[in-house]
């Protein structure tokens, strides 16, 4: 397994590569955003620590032109601001995990192996409807290539609808996939969750069909999957 | 309502001085008319009168020591009570009157003169005088009197023409109460004018307060105007202190954030020293470092939340908020629950606005969530909702262990940890509390129908 540890402070850098190694990984460093953005770009890693806070380029962006270059490596992100405002923002970027400093190095080795398991096996059979496209192992979902950002109940219900696209789905049958339990079966928790899914999608590519349910199309000049 | 003039509105002390003065002016004019119109008609009055008595004087004649009253054409001077007399008498040596002749129109009564008038009289001979009295069946009389010689006659003789003078009166009366009704008239229209001319006058004060509260309830960030010239100044100084306000705040946030920074890299340093070289100095470093990451936390979370009641408000949409941090939280907590992670659902109405920083709703609602996560065995529940006026309520459950009611006192107080294999989730709810506290909000523990905690946030919230 081939790390990428991204840290400006040479102390916590030097303790985290020798913690690394025992763990068995092996480590490349990077102290500042421009080598670490390169060397994302042009080495295959398995997984990518960075932190936040680098010279040259800011930790985030060096993310983002990551991810615009489709480059999928998943990251977690070591940070000194622990606000939420840059938590979400660090989320937004693409990043996988969150630990804030201080941390423990056991805490950050347990991090890092959740994420290189959640990563392995990804060659699951994805489901697409248009431009939309869904990977059921990761999750994920993106409208032409736009990840999307789904919770899970909203994964769930986008995910049976591509199941069964085409066909109209009644109400009653999408809460019961949406829930697994009895709670919260009123009439109006579908619409909720119709609506955010529309926002999110783009309006058009969930139908009304009155009366009868909703129906998942891809749009017109697409082609279905 | 007047004990303290100076808390009256301005729009009312402006229209009850212009009032009051009005109508002290109309008053005054009133007054003033009306007694220039009853003087000008009681002269006209007695210049007729005094034709009469001219003509009394001049064509009467003395007859063997008897004087002969002229023939007078005037018809009402010869029927009975008709309004119009006339009378002359001969001063006796006493001073008393005696009549000599009258009008007929006096038929049975006389014009008597008070001594007061016959003194008069006396005392300015060949002087036309003229006297208010009372005539026939008791009606006020004007008179014209002249007191002269005439040759041939012993005693002096006094010419007498009188008129009932109430048509003047009448006159006067009615053009007082014409005048009166017309000022009355004038006085209401002017304080009308008044009022629309105070309250279009202010009208930028008005409009200035109506910025001002949009500015605090963050529709606005600054006064746009424009304002007139004796308000411009005031404005452009309240635009400079909403700048200087936000350059504090920001300011202080910048530091806030070079100070975590700079002390949480080296210890993050010490801590992971110390996991390298286990013994008991490293739990000594690794318990001491814990300790300090809690308090710079604290403290620097204190000092945001105080710069954080004195800006103006901001108002920022709930909905989307709670949408990013499901998602996160969601990602943050895939691993759990035997890896089937924790479910986030979330309901808010799309118009829902907290009266506040972006920054702040995100680590308000996002301790408490994630808070919850921690503990969920599966399930989180958020809930935001409009609670009356300018109030929010975000409830938020969690499916997990809950906290017995006795300890939730505690859970709210400053690094009280009820686990000691979550770090920091008691330090997460205080500083919630601490936030909401600093918006004038508040944080409550309760049990949750999913079976574990619900803690519900009341918040500030910015209307449409």
């Amino acid at each position: 397994m081939r790390i990428l540890l991204v840290e400006d402070d040479p102390d916590l850098s030097r303790q985290l590569k020798l913690a690394l190694g025992d763990a068995g990984y092996a480590v490349d460093h990077a102290a500042d955003g421009e080598e670490a953005q390169f060397l994302g770009e042009t080495e295959p890693y398995d997984a990518v620590i960075l932190d936040l806070g680098l010279p040259k380029v800011d930790g985030v962006s060096v993310l983002e032109r990551w991810r615009r270059g489709n480059v999928a490596t998943p990251v977690l992100i070591l940070t000194a601001r622990g606000a939420w405002s840059e938590k979400v923002a660090g989320f937004d970027a693409g990043a996988d995990d969150y630990l804030t400093k201080p941390f423990h190095t056991e805490e950050l080795l347990a991090r890092l192996r959740a994420l290189l398991r959640r990563s392995a096996g990804h060659a699951a059979p994805s489901l697409t409807c248009g431009g939309l496209r869904l990977d059921p192992r990761a999750a994920r979902a993106s409208v032409n290539g736009e990840p999307l950002r789904l919770t899970s109940l909203e994964y769930r219900l986008l995910h049976y609808m591509m199941m069964h696209q085409g066909r109209v789905i009644g109400r009653t049958e999408l809460v019961e996939h949406l829930y697994d339990q009895d709670f919260d079966r009123d009439s109006n928790t579908i619409e909720v969750f119709i609506g955010r899914l529309r926002k999110k999608l783009g309006a058009d590519r969930i139908e009304t069909v009155r009366g009868l349910g909703y129906r998942l199309t891809p749009l017109e000049g697409e082609t279905a999957g | 309502m007047f004990l303290d003039f100076r808390k009256r509105s301005l729009v009312r002390r402006l229209v009850l001085l212009a009032a009051i003065w009005t109508l002290v002016v109309l008053l005054a004019a009133g007054a003033f008319l009306t007694a220039q119109f009853r003087d000008a008609a009681i002269r006209r009055f007695d210049q007729s009168l005094a034709v009469l008595t001219d003509d009394l004087y001049a064509g009467s004649t003395v007859e063997d020591g008897v004087v002969k009253a002229p023939f007078l054409t005037d018809i009402r001077a010869t029927r009975a009570y008709s309004g119009r007399y006339w009378a002359i008498f001969a001063q006796k040596s006493g001073g008393g009157l005696s009549a000599i002749e009258r009008s007929r129109s006096l038929f049975d009564s006389d014009l008597m003169l008070s001594t007061a008038q016959i003194d008069r009289l006396t005392a300015d001979p060949g002087k036309t005088l003229y006297f208010d009295m009372r005539g026939p069946q008791d009606k006020p009389l004007r008179a014209a009197a002249i007191l002269t010689r005439l040759p041939g006659h012993p005693d002096p003789v006094v010419f007498i023409a009188a008129e009932d003078r109430s048509p003047i009166d009448d006159d006067a009366d009615r053009f007082g109460r014409i005048t009166a009704f017309a000022l009355l008239l004038l006085g209401a229209g002017l304080i009308v004018a008044i009022v629309f001319q105070v309250r279009f006058g202010l009208q930028p004060i008005f409009r200035l307060r109506r910025e001002i509260a949009g500015v605090r309830s963050g529709k606005a960030e600054r006064l746009v105007g424009p304002y007139p010239e004796e308000l411009e100044p005031l404005a452009g100084e309240l635009n400079g202190l909403l700048v200087h306000n936000q350059e504090v705040v920001e300011r202080q946030r910048t530091h806030v954030g070079n100070l975590a920074h700079a002390l949480k890299t080296p210890l993050s340093v010490m801590l992971t020293e110390a996991s390298q070289r286990p013994g008991p100095l490293a739990d000594v470093v690794d318990r001491q470092a814990q300790t300090m990451r809690e308090q710079v936390d604290h403290h620097l979370r204190r000092a945001r939340a105080a710069a954080r009641s004195q800006t103006s408000g901001e108002r920022t949409p709930v909905e989307p908020i709670l949408d990013e941090l499901a998602v996160t939280l969601e990602r943050i907590f895939q691993d759990k629950a035997g890896g089937r992670g924790v479910e986030i659902d979330w309901r808010c109405p799309e118009d829902l606005c907290f009266q506040g920083e972006r920054q702040d709703f995100l680590e308000l609602a996002g301790n408490v969530m994630e808070n919850a996560g921690k503990w969920a065995k599966g399930k989180v529940r958020a809930e935001a909702k409009a609670d009356g006026e300018g109030k929010m309520l975000l409830t938020v459950d969690d499916d997990g262990p809950g906290i017995p009611a006795e300890q939730r006192g505690q859970a709210l107080k400053r690094g009280q940890r009820m686990d000691e294999h979550t770090p920091g989730t008691g330090l997460g709810l205080s500083i919630v509390d601490e936030l909401a506290r600093a918006y004038g909000g508040s944080v409550t523990l309760d049990d949750s129908p999913l079976g574990g905690l619900r803690v519900v946030l009341r918040l500030p919230r910015a209307e449409g």
